[in-house]
């Protein structure tokens, strides 16, 4: 058992009027919380007041940066837009750094289309690659999306608890590993 | 060469150095900037509290 809980924050990666991203990202949040022994929040890039006259370290947010410091892994919620991700997702994550060095990462994609994000997947592996987190292998696609919730955010089809389950076991093992390697083996 | 081990700032434990990586700037001067358009900074997470901590080489 580990003295210290993990904590996996999931960031809502877009700041879209009506975005059914919102929904996905607050199950998934639900879904890390139930697991032993992790800790949570849903960061939403919306509430994030930086600035768009500059970029990089620059507009570190003091809350953002020191949840990232804090984080043992992160989970991304990122919508598909015209085969890619939110501008400003990218705005948001280029504003930290050494925070996400050799820490997991997964990917959850949504479209309204039937591919379920995998594009803005594929799109976002070297950036999360060259920010120093590391990729795990398992995504969670929503398809579709529109039919996934209901008007009221209610989850319609229960397959993606599996779906979500299977992720996120994989997130914390990898997100475990790397605390131990950070903090026991050296470079 | 292994540079001197970091503490803690917050527990005073011994860190372990886990990463060097280069870290982009068009602001700041250095030598090592002229080389790698960057600082190497390293990077160090402490055995007892899990705190972390950076700091630039050369």
């Amino acid at each position: 058992m580990q003295a210290r809980p993990l904590y996996i924050p999931v960031i809502l990666g877009t700041t879209r009027q009506g975005r059914m991203s919102s929904n996905v990202a607050k199950l998934v949040a639900e879904e890390v919380s139930k697991q032993a022994e992790v800790e949570t929040d849903l960061i939403d890039i919306a509430t994030l007041p930086l600035p768009t006259n500059d970029a990089g370290e620059a507009i570190k947010h003091v809350d953002f940066s020191s949840k990232m410091d804090r984080a043992d892994g992160l989970v991304v919620v990122a919508p598909e837009y015209n085969h890619g991700y939110s501008g400003l997702l990218k705005h948001v994550l280029d504003s930290c750094l050494k925070e996400y060095v050799h820490k997991a990462v997964g990917i959850v994609g949504v479209s309204a289309g039937p591919f379920g994000g995998a594009r803005v997947i594929q799109n976002l592996l070297p950036v999360m690659r060259e920010l120093g987190l590391v990729t795990i292998f398992w995504d969670v696609n929503f398809s579709t999306v529109q039919n996934v919730f209901d008007t009221g955010g209610k989850l319609l089809e229960a397959a993606y608890i599996r779906r979500i389950d299977k992720f996120l076991k994989e997130l914390i093992w990898m997100s475990r590993t790397l605390r131990y390697g950070r903090e026991n083996i050296s470079i | 060469m292994q540079s001197a081990k970091m503490k803690c700032p917050y527990c005073g434990a011994e860190m372990n150095h886990h990463a060097d990586k280069v870290f982009p700037s068009e602001r700041s001067q250095g030598t090592a900037e002229t080389v790698f358009n960057g600082s190497i900074v390293e990077l160090h997470s402490c055995t007892v509290c899990g705190a972390r901590a950076a700091r630039v080489v050369g």
